[in-house]
């Protein structure tokens, strides 16, 4: 597939921008790479959760007795024998109004459970075998209690309390311009209401780790995670000092943001805490699928006010969204909802107001896009029924509109590097060429386009940081040392590439040990797109002291001038000749000049908001894209076929573009998923959806050849002048795939999933076009 | 009458990646479990537990099969190959798995393995198959990080130099 | 992946399994190609004392051609089925409806006598024997009965099949001269589980449709034939096939996860007109 890349300012790269193979593929490949779950310990046990089959009860018994007496079992743990049982998330900018809310959590419940799958308890066995008995063994009374099942119905008056003080966990407001001057000025105002469903991560390597007690007495667990931080949590729970505790990411098989809050880890920290052996837990595919925090149900209604050639005069925006039985990150998510609504547009007037309220819904937390992408099925939507009732071409309408450097969004946020939507808008169209012919009688044929904008970096008023260690060895290998966990977006290797070209060594000689808390600096979480800019530009800092370190000391030894010399491939180049890299290596031993250096990178500041956002700078930046889709609809079966789908980006700077190409593919088959097929289908608070047969993700033959187009404007905050690219292409394909639909059978989905009943719904309600 | 052998515990004895192994275990222990717990082959993977996401496709006497879904028992004697069984003794990538890397067909990782075999199993047959046909072939494989194309290119380049 | 140990038998003969089921009064299951058997088992849903495996029982295998049928040994697989040139030239309804059975690697150990005895109203082998009015031979070691397809399948996942039973042998009627067969299915991804399937069988004479046969899966507890709309087809040509059928009625499908009743009942009247008129066409065309 000839995939493009247009870059505006070029350079010359050795390595960052080359396709190079990731040196962790190799070993995936080879079928060698040890995951989380494939390490065993000799005199290892195992261990399983105990989870409430109900979603709201109160827990009036439990009895471990009999499951102790199982053969092979080892203990049985309830949340008394946890030694802090609770833990706490902050809510941030919650007014007094709403409560002063810290949202706590039990480990395993000891009162009350609030969703179905919530842990009770812990057994710990010799054997697997043993954990089946076991678990059925232990006797769980609860008495039901009434089940929230949608925010509407947990904000009513007198409703049933999920947690103690009401189900609002948080709001969010915006409010910029007069919204209701400019809906009365308007040539045309659009109503639309939009909802999206449950998600799951569906990684292919469900939650697992082992853990057991090192010889200095050091908690170690080796998680399937996104954060290695959370040693932190752990050793609060257990009541140790942080020192005392080491979280080891390996390879990750697939986050998405499903890792990131802990899973594995509590439990596998009190068995070995418990038992003083190594343990190892293996959640099963329906643990996770019932249990899993998922994606945010949203419910959004937009009312657009436009003028005739197409400008946005005004949003009004309202999201509700379901925080399922505890908080998580959902105030978080519902902030990105928030800044994020009106998309990648100028909007002269804009209200928005979002809440999130707990149910008995299983709870919600981060995922891939982190609530910046169900708006995109709000925005997108409107503006592509705005293109059709105003017979405007829909890719000049969303240029018309489009954010420019120094525009500023809703919330106040100033765009501070080159949009390059249009761009992005023109390529998918150049590429995608005529529309098909539909394949037969019956069938009829859609096109769409969706552009997005999706931040990268995390808020910052979060203090961000990462750093990174670079150091040589005396034979000229290079060692890298950073925390960042590495979940298949090639996040350790891109260190080694930005090292490799700033120090001009061979990709083969780069080492980077990766994903440790005790013996790596930390660099954060590896969410919100924000690694290449965090630890990548930590690394480059790291990089460029280092090299410095060597050419100031071979200047010194020699006396050329500093900026005379230069690190090459053969060595230190200066006006007298070539010093080879490692007799510069002992010249800086001679000179006591370290040849290692720590470079930390320090996220742009911010101060906290409040529930009435408002600040000149939220997120450190944006980036920006426009997917297209071509679909074919069965009119009698309801059935979608993807016939075609291109996406173009501005990444700033691919470091690698195979990983650029990669990611981009499958974001948005994972969008196309949650367009066409995915549901956690909920019935009154009991998840019915069992395992991989029942939660369908795309296969192979549900989607097509994603063509990518990558744009280079260098003008991204990350080094070498990168954008993230993680999450952005995941929101397009919502609207991208529901708008070509609207188009082939004339009437608008606008609940996900599109199911064939739903498109079915839209083919009665619209008026089929003839073809010409 | 014929005979019925009877076992509480399953001696079962497989040649994995050309390695003999014999191990005593439980009748009930799936393939996937006894490959990973009894002889220490971990490249396939649990997840599902279903035969749906192909993680742990393994061949068995040439065959595809799900690893979580057959006794370990059922296969007495035959040969099974692993992804690990691609690799040289010398850690050398076959020619299917330098294409693999060549073109960036992991991400994660995780799916590797059992694509590997699935497209094994696809390339032993000597057919040459379009890149639909062998998205059709490899609808039985789940991955959540790539979009498969990457894969389809890594198969599609494989064919061509097997000729 | 957590389950309750259970002994593992290796019977040698079909005999010998039901012998083994006796023996364990209910405790026991047969595995043949355990592609419908260890996924429940890996859900924790089975409780059992042992299974019996037939997986190597060398009768029971293969495929030959008697007076008007094709006789079927319950052991053989999908993906021999479907390599079968009996099967493909004499009674292609059937291969045609083993090509949707699952992914590949199901194909490749799944067995026929499994499917059926597995009776899910959602699945294809049972649909096409039904449809084609297959007869299956049903032993218990010492006996053999025969029981109709449509009588077999009882409800969901019940088939009239006691705990020492297991099927030997399918007779399916082959294609007569004149007939043609169509078999449509929807399902949410390809090698899903069906939502509806459609068999159907047809008779031209003069273009018109002299005889049909027709049965859904996916619409009730078990696979349905419908007597209503085959007589309702009756004298008509392929392009008036939509609109004799109307409704399908007779049928009970349920809401689930995959879809509701209501989409399930569009579909079949949808899926029945697409079966009966490749049905017509393929008549149309060994004319």
């Amino acid at each position: 597939m000839s995939d493009e890349i247009r870059t505006s300012k070029l350079d010359e790269l050795r390595v960052v921008h080359q396709p190079l193979a990731r040196h962790d593929a190799a070993e995936k490949i080879a079928g060698s790479t040890r995951f989380a779950g494939d390490l065993a310990y000799t005199g290892m046990l195992h261990a399983r959760l105990v989870r409430s089959v109900v979603p709201s009860a109160r827990l009036t018994r439990r009895d471990v007795t009999a499951a102790r007496q199982v053969p092979g079992v080892v203990a049985v743990l309830l949340g008394e024998d946890v030694p802090n049982n609770e833990i706490s998330v902050d809510v941030p900018g919650q007014t007094i109004a709403v409560g002063a809310l810290k949202a706590r959590m039990q480990i395993l419940a000891t009162e009350r459970v609030r969703f179905h799958g919530e842990p009770i308890a812990l057994v710990i066995a010799e054997t697997e075998d043993a954990l089946a008995e076991a678990c059925e063994a232990v006797e769980v009374e609860l008495e039901e209690l009434p089940v929230i099942s949608e925010p509407a119905q947990a904000l009513a008056e007198g409703a049933f309390e999920v947690h103690e003080g009401g189900n609002l966990l948080a709001e969010w407001r915006i409010d910029r311009g007069d919204v209701d001057d400019a809906f009365a000025r308007a040539d045309l105002v659009i109503e639309g209401e939009y909802t999206t469903q449950f998600v799951d991560h569906a990684y292919l390597e469900p939650e697992a780790g082992v853990a057991w007690y090192d010889d200095d007495g050091v908690m170690n667990i080796r998680v399937a995670t996104q954060v290695v931080e959370h040693f932190r949590d752990v050793a609060k729970i257990l009541g140790v000092p942080d020192s005392k505790v080491r979280v080891i990411a390996p390879y990750v098989g697939g986050g998405f943001g499903g890792k990131e809050d802990m899973t594995v880890e509590p439990y596998l920290a009190l068995a070995v805490a418990h038992t003083r052996r190594p343990v190892r837990m293996q959640w099963t595919r329906n643990e996770s699928l019932l249990a899993r925090a998922k994606r945010h149900r949203n419910q959004m209604t937009y009312r657009t006010a436009a003028r005739e050639d197409g400008a946005i005069l005004a949003q009004d925006i309202t999201i509700v969204s379901d925080a399922g039985a505890y908080a998580y990150l959902s105030a978080l998510v519902l902030l990105y909802s928030s800044v994020h609504a009106c998309g990648p547009y100028r909007v002269g007037a804009a209200r928005i107001r979002a809440t999130t309220a707990y149910t008995n819904n299983p709870p919600t937390s981060a995922f891939r896009g982190f609530g910046g992408m169900q708006v995109v099925l709000g925005y997108e939507s409107q503006m592509d029924e705005l293109a059709k009732r105003l017979h405007l071409d829909p890719g000049e309408v969303r240029k018309r509109n489009a954010l420019r450097r120094g525009d500023r969004l809703p919330v106040g946020q100033e765009i501070i590097t080159e949009v390059q939507l249009a761009e992005t808008i023109d390529a998918v169209r150049e590429r995608a060429g005529e529309r098909p012919e539909p394949s037969g009688p019956r069938r009829a044929v859609g096109r769409a386009i969706a552009s997005n904008m999706q931040s990268y970096g995390r808020l910052v008023w979060l203090n961000d940081s990462a750093a990174a260690w670079i150091g040589f060895q005396m034979d000229g290998s290079l060692t890298v040392r950073c925390a960042v966990p590495d979940i298949g977006g090639g996040q350790a290797s891109s260190l080694a590439q930005i090292a490799s070209e700033v120090l001009a060594a061979d990709m083969d000689r780069i080492t980077v040990h990766f994903g440790d808390s005790a013996l790596n600096p930390l660099a954060g979480t590896t969410t919100a797109t924000r690694q290449l800019l965090m630890s990548g530009n930590a690394a480059y800092e790291a990089a460029v002291m280092l090299r410095d370190q060597i050419l100031g000391a071979v200047a010194d030894e020699t006396g050329h001038p500093l900026e005379s010399l230069a690190i090459t491939p053969e060595g230190i180049t200066s006006p007298g000749g070539v010093t080879s890299l490692t007799d510069a290596l002992h010249l800086c031993r001679r000179r006591n000049v370290p040849i290692e250096a720590l470079g930390t990178f320090f996220g742009p500041k911010g101060t906290e908001v409040t529930r009435d956002l408002e600040g000149d700078r939220l997120f450190p930046d944006f980036t920006f894209g426009t997917h297209l889709a071509d679909v074919e609809v069965d009119l009698d079966t309801g059935q979608v076929t993807v016939l075609r789908y291109i996406a173009s980006h501005d990444v700033g700077r691919a470091i690698n573009p195979l990983s650029v190409e990669g990611q981009i593919a499958g974001a948005a088959v994972q969008g196309i998923g949650q367009a066409l097929l995915e549901e956690i289908v909920m019935q009154d608070g009991v998840n019915l959806t069992g395992g991989f047969f029942q939660y369908l993700i795309p296969t192979a033959m549900d989607v097509p050849d994603i063509e990518t187009i990558v744009l280079e404007s260098g003008e991204g905050l990350g080094p070498f002048g990168a954008r993230g690219i993680g999450e952005p292409p995941i929101g397009p394909p919502l609207a991208a795939i529901s708008s070509a639909i609207a188009d082939a059978v004339g009437a608008r989905p606008t609940t996900l999933p599109i199911t064939p009943e739903r498109v079915l719904e839209c083919v009665e309600r619209g008026v089929i076009r003839d073809e010409p | 009458m014929s005979t019925i052998e009877r076992r509480d515990l399953a001696t079962t004895t497989l040649t994995v990646n050309g390695r003999r192994v014999t191990r005593e275990a439980g009748g009930h222990m799936t393939l996937l479990r006894w490959l990973r717990d009894e002889a220490g082959v971990v490249d396939p993977k649990y997840g599902c537990g279903e035969g749906v996401c192909g993680a742990c496709t393994v061949l068995v006497d040439g065959e595809p099969a799900s690893a979580c879904i057959v006794l370990a028992a059922q296969c007495e004697g035959a040969e099974v190959t692993t992804a690990a069984g691609l690799t040289g003794d010398d850690g050398a990538l076959s020619s299917l798995q330098e294409s693999f890397h060549r073109h960036h067909a992991a991400q994660c990782g995780f799916c590797t393995p059992g694509m590997l075999m699935c497209a094994s199993a696809m390339l032993a047959d000597g057919r040459s198959r379009s890149r639909d046909e062998i998205r059709e072939e490899l609808h039985g494989n789940l991955c959540r990080c790539t979009g498969y194309q990457h894969i389809v290119d890594a198969i599609e380049d494989a064919q061509g130099a097997r000729r | 992946m957590f389950v309750k140990p259970f002994r593992y038998e290796r019977a040698s003969s079909l005999a010998a399994a039901a012998h083994a089921l006796r023996a364990a009064g209910g405790g026991a299951k047969i595995l043949a190609g355990g592609q419908s058997l260890l996924p429940m088992m890996n859900l924790g849903l089975l409780d059992l004392d042992a299974m019996i495996d037939v997986s190597h029982v060398n009768e029971a295998r293969g495929v030959t051609e008697e007076d008007g049928y094709l006789r079927i040994g319950a052991l053989t697989r999908h993906h021999e089925l479907l390599a079968d040139p009996l099967v493909a030239t004499r009674q292609p309804l059937l291969a045609a409806a083993a090509r949707w059975v699952g992914s590949a690697r199901v194909r490749t150990r799944g067995t026929l006598g499994g499917s059926l005895a597995h009776s899910d109203p959602a699945a294809e082998l049972p649909l096409a024997m039904t449809a084609l009015g297959a007869t299956y031979d049903v032993t218990d070691g010492a006996t053999t009965r025969i029981v109709r397809a449509d009588e077999f399948h009882v409800s969901y996942f019940t088939a009239d099949l006691a705990d020492d039973e297991l099927i030997a042998s399918v007779q399916v009627p082959t294609l007569g001269p004149g007939w043609g067969w169509g078999f449509q299915e929807v399902s949410r991804r390809p090698g899903d589980f069906a939502i509806v399937a459609a068999a159907a069988l047809v008779r031209l004479g003069g273009g018109e449709i002299v005889e049909s046969r027709l049965a859904l899966a996916g619409v009730s507890e078990r696979p349905r034939r419908l007597g209503a709309i085959e007589s309702a087809v009756t004298g008509a040509r392929a392009a008036d096939l939509a609109e004799r059928i109307t409704a399908i009625e007779g049928i009970d499908p349920v809401t689930d996860t995959s879809a509701t009743a209501g989409h399930r009942h569009h579909l079949a009247r949808v899926l029945s007109i697409r079966a009966l008129t490749d049905a017509c066409r393929r008549a149309e065309e060994t004319a």
